[in-house]
C-alpha cells in the first residue's frame, strides 16, 4: 500500500512559482534581491548537506530538511530568521521527523569544526529556541513526500534501472531549487528521468506517452533544471564560492 | 495557555499528562496534552512531533480525534507545548467496562458493535491509506461518543509513516494482548497485517466483554492465540519457522472460532477469523473489512 501524496498536507501545501521566490520586504529594505535571495538557498543547502554528511543521517532527512528550510522562506524573513541558523535546525527537526534523531550537542560541535566563521555558530539553547520558532513557520505540518520513492518505482516500470545513479543525483540537484515546495514528487521524478535518458541516449518516449503525464509539466520542470546547471555551474562538492556569498550574508544582520 | 482553563487530569498519555479543560472564550470543553520536554537537551520529543505531524495530516477523518490546536507556552523559562484535542467523554475500554460490571451488566447491543467495528475499520484504513501505522490500537486509545454512538482513533503517538526504506521496527510496541503474532515472534518488517489483527481482537472483546487473548507475557500470549487458533506451521503461514523468536510450541489444533463469541452471528464470526488469519498477507484490509457482508445490514450512509 502506498503513502497517499495526493490526499497529505504537504500537496494541500503546494505553492504557486509566483509564491516561492519573493524576496521578504525586511531583506529587500537590506538591499537582498531576488538573485541573491536564490543564492543564499543555494548556498545553505550545500551546508545542510554538508552537516547532514559529517553526523550521517539518509538522504530522505537532508531532503526534508531542505524543504523545511525552503518552506520557512516563504513565509519569514532571513533579517528576522537567520539562515544560519534555520539551516541546522531544520536538520534537527528533520532527523525528528524521519525517525533517526541526531543529538543536538553533536550538530553544535559539527558546526564549530566545520565552519571556524563566528556568525556561524551557535549553542545548543539556540538551535532549541529556533525548533520552537521553526514549528510555528511550518504551521506544524513535518510530513514531507520526496521523489525518491517514485523515481525507483516508475524507473523499474520503465525497465531502464540502468539510469537510476544517475536519475537519483539529478533529484537530489532539485533541492538546490524550490521546486519540490511547487510540484508533486512523482513530477520531479518524472523530469529527472526525462533528463537522465536524453542524457544517457535512452528512448523512454514510448513509455512517457504510454503514461499519459501531462509532458508538458515534466518538460518545463526538465528545463527548469538544466537552466539551473547552465546558470550556476556550482562544483558539487563545495557550493558555492566564499566570495560570491559572503557579500550577501554580510547584508544580512548576525548575532555578533 | 490563559484560552484554556484545566478542569481535571484524565489520564497519562504516551509522553505526558491529559487534562480535561474548557475553552474559556468559546466554552468548548477540550483535552490537552502536555508534552514531557526533556529541554535541557534536546527539544521537543520526537514522539511528540511525531503525533503532531501525523495529527495534522490525519486529523482530516472524523473517525481521528481532532487536533484542534497547537500551543506554545513557557514554563519557568523553559518552552512547553501542549496539544489541543476535541474532547469525547469516554474511551471503548471504559465503555465495554461499564456494560460488564456496575448496577447493569448487559452486552453491548450487536448494532453497536457493528457500527463501532465499521468506525474503526475506516479510521485504520485513512491510517493506512496515508501510510500511516497505528501500531497500538487497543479499547484504551479509541475514544467513544455515547450520545452520537462515534468512535475516533487516538494516541497515535507510536504511529509512523511506513515510507520507505522500511527499516527494522522497534519492537515493544503493541500492549501484550492485541499484538499480532509476527511481532510476538520477532518479525523484522511488519505492516498494515499488524493494525488489523488488533482490530479483531478488539471486535471479539466487544462481543465478549473481555479480552480475547489476555496474555501476560509474550509467551503466553503467544500460548493464548496458538490454544485458540492453532498451532501454526510453515505450511499455513509460509516462513513462520524462520522468524527470529519462533520455537518448537505444543501443538494445539484450532478452536471453532464461534464458541469464543458465541452471541455473534455468523457473518461476524467470518470477518473476525479474516482479521485473525496468522499469515499478515492474507490477513484481511481495512478497506476490504468495509466491504465484508457483515455490514450489509449496517446504514454505511451515516458515515
Amino acid at each position: 500500500m502506498a503513502a497517499n501524496f495526493w490526499t497529505s498536507s504537504h500537496c494541500k501545501q503546494l505553492l504557486d512559482p509566483d509564491e516561492v521566490d519573493v524576496v521578504h520586504p525586511l531583506d529587500r529594505e537590506r538591499g537582498i534581491t531576488q538573485e541573491e535571495f536564490r543564492l543564499v538557498k543555494i548556498h545553505m543547502s550545500f551546508y545542510i548537506w554538508k552537516l547532514a554528511q559529517q553526523v550521517k543521517v539518509r538522504q530522505r532527512v537532508i531532503a526534508t530538511a531542505t524543504t523545511y528550510f525552503r518552506r520557512v522562506y516563504t513565509r519569514k524573513s532571513m533579517t528576522e530568521y537567520d539562515p544560519r541558523l534555520v539551516t541546522p535546525t531544520c536538520l534537527y527537526l528533520a532527523s525528528k521527523a524521519e525517525e533517526s534523531t541526531v543529538q543536538a550537542r553533536l550538530l553544535v560541535f559539527y558546526i564549530k569544526k566545520m565552519w571556524p566563521d563566528e556568525r556561524y555558530r551557535f549553542e545548543i539553547k539556540d538551535i532549541l529556541e529556533m525548533e520552537m520558532k521553526l514549528l510555528e513557520a511550518l504551521d506544524y505540518y513535518l510530513v514531507v513526500y520526496h521523489p525518491y520513492r517514485p523515481l525507483l518505482q516508475l524507473l523499474q516500470d520503465a525497465n531502464i534501472t540502468d539510469l537510476t545513479q544517475c536519475a537519483w543525483g539529478l533529484v537530489n540537484d532539485t533541492y538546490k531549487m524550490d521546486l519540490i515546495l511547487i510540484y508533486p514528487p512523482y513530477m520531479i521524478a518524472l523530469a529527472c528521468i526525462y533528463i537522465a535518458s536524453v542524457l544517457k541516449d535512452k528512448d523512454t518516449t514510448a513509455w512517457f506517452e504510454e503514461l499519459r503525464a501531462d509532458m508538458n509539466v515534466v518538460k518545463n520542470i526538465s528545463i527548469e533544471i538544466l537552466d539551473f546547471y547552465d546558470t550556476y555551474k556550482i562544483d558539487p562538492q563545495k557550493g558555492l564560492l566564499d566570495e560570491k556569498i559572503n557579500p550577501i550574508m554580510n547584508k544580512l544582520p548576525s548575532k555578533a | 495557555m490563559e484560552k484554556y482553563e484545566k478542569l481535571e487530569k484524565v489520564g497519562e498519555g504516551t509522553y505526558g499528562k491529559v487534562y480535561k479543560a474548557q475553552d474559556k472564550a468559546t466554552g468548548q470543553l477540550v483535552a490537552l496534552k502536555k508534552t514531557r520536554l526533556e529541554m535541557d537537551e534536546e527539544g521537543i520529543p520526537p514522539t511528540a512531533l511525531r503525533e503532531i505531524s501525523l495529527l495534522q495530516m490525519l486529523s482530516q477523518s472524523i473517525y481521528i480525534v481532532r487536533l484542534l490546536n497547537v500551543e506554545h507556552a513557557e514554563k519557568n523559562g523553559k518552552p512547553l507545548l501542549y496539544l489541543v484535542f476535541e474532547y469525547l467523554d469516554t474511551d471503548l475500554k471504559k465503555f465495554i467496562d461499564s456494560h460488564r460490571r456496575g448496577p447493569n451488566p448487559r452486552p453491548l447491543p450487536p448494532q453497536v458493535i457493528q457500527s463501532f467495528l465499521y468506525q474503526l475499520c475506516k479510521g485504520v484504513a485513512h491510517c493506512h491509506g496515508h501510510g500511516v501505522l497505528h501500531r497500538d490500537l487497543k479499547p484504551q486509545n479509541l475514544l467513544v461518543d455515547k450520545e452520537k454512538g462515534i468512535l475516533k482513533i487516538a494516541d497515535l503517538g507510536l504511529g509512523r509513516a511506513f515510507t520507505i526504506p522500511l527499516k527494522s521496527y522497534t519492537h515493544e510496541i503493541v500492549t501484550l494482548w492485541y499484538r499480532a503474532p509476527e511481532v510476538l515472534l520477532g518479525t523484522t518488517h511488519y505492516s498494515t497485517g499488524v493494525d488489523m489483527w488488533s482490530v479483531g481482537c478488539i471486535f471479539a472483546e466487544m462481543v465478549r466483554r473481555q479480552a480475547l487473548f489476555p496474555g501476560d507475557s509474550e509467551l503466553q500470549q503467544l500460548l493464548h492465540i496458538f490454544r485458540m487458533l492453532g498451532t501454526p506451521n510453515d505450511e499455513l503461514w509460509p516462513g513462520v519457522s524462520s522468524l527470529r523468536d519462533w520455537h518448537e510450541y505444543p501443538q494445539w489444533k484450532s478452536q471453532n472460532l464461534a464458541r469464543a463469541v458465541p452471541a455473534l452471528e455468523p457473518e461476524g464470526v467470518d470477518l473476525l477469523s479474516k482479521m485473525l488469519q496468522f499469515d499478515p498477507a492474507s490477513r484481511i484490509s481495512a478497506k476490504a473489512a468495509m466491504e465484508h457482508p457483515y455490514f450489509d445490514t449496517l446504514d454505511k450512509s451515516q458515515f
